[in-house]
């Protein structure tokens, strides 16, 4: 799992589906479902990812208003096969941060 | 082994059928155990910047040594996100593509006067 392909698909994912919008808390809800599916299909489809991964993609959308955020994790896992992406798109209105993980099943 | 996907928002839960040798995620019992955790090190504390890093880390360090003693063959992710009360509103979703019958998640919101801490947990069957 090379995180740096995970991170280019989700990338582009968020330019696709973020690109000029603006923070509301109705459509917010659907953004955030939208980009984990959109992800996690793309990650699927990914044809460097060998058929045994696992993936999980979380999605975290905020509003920006000047508050405090810490996002962390740990996880536990094989280190030689194992590990995350992660991407953060900001804008004035919201952020918006993507972590995928792989994980391979034996 | 079978596998296919699964869209997890909010408070989506999959129903388990139980199987032998319990290859199951157990949601209440990660539940109660990140539950316990986040109480025990944030209780009353109020939004501290300088701490939050500090706190992120226990809570993160605690929850895998429990599910660690659990002993079940499995691979964990979890993720904490402390945030400041300040109005902003925050959503979160997670999609991911595995094994419904063994593989599971549980996301714990919590929150006192002054800050929102939400902790999710993905056990995925190895």
């Amino acid at each position: 799992f090379r995180p740096a392909v995970a991170q280019e698909i989700i990338r582009d994912v968020l330019q696709k589906h973020l690109e000029g919008l603006v923070y509301n808390p109705e459509s917010t809800v659907q953004w955030t479902r939208e980009i984990a599916e959109d992800v996690r299909k793309q990650l699927k489809g990914e044809e460097q990812f060998d058929s045994r991964y696992k993936f999980v993609v979380q999605v975290l959308v905020g509003e920006q208003r000047g508050q405090g955020f810490k996002l962390g994790c740990r996880c536990l896992w094989d280190t030689d096969t194992d590990a995350f992406a992660e991407e953060v798109y900001t804008t004035d209105s919201f952020f918006c941060v993507v972590t995928a993980y792989g994980l391979y099943h034996y | 082994s079978s596998s296919c996907s699964s869209v997890f928002c909010r408070d989506d839960r999959m129903e388990e059928p139980v199987a032998q040798e319990d290859v199951t995620f157990n949601a209440d019992e990660v539940n109660g155990i990140v539950k316990e955790i986040v109480e025990m090190t944030l209780g009353t504390a109020s939004y501290a910047h300088n701490k939050v890093s500090q706190w992120s880390s226990e809570i993160l360090e605690a929850i895998i040594k429990r599910l660690t003693a659990t002993q079940k063959p499995y691979k964990y992710v979890v993720t904490c996100s402390i945030m400041q009360k300040t109005g902003a509103g925050l959503h979160t979703a997670s999609s991911s593509y595995w094994d419904n019958t063994t593989d599971g998640s549980t996301v714990v919101r919590w929150e006192n006067k002054f800050l929102y801490c939400i902790t999710a947990v993905y056990g995925l069957a190895t």
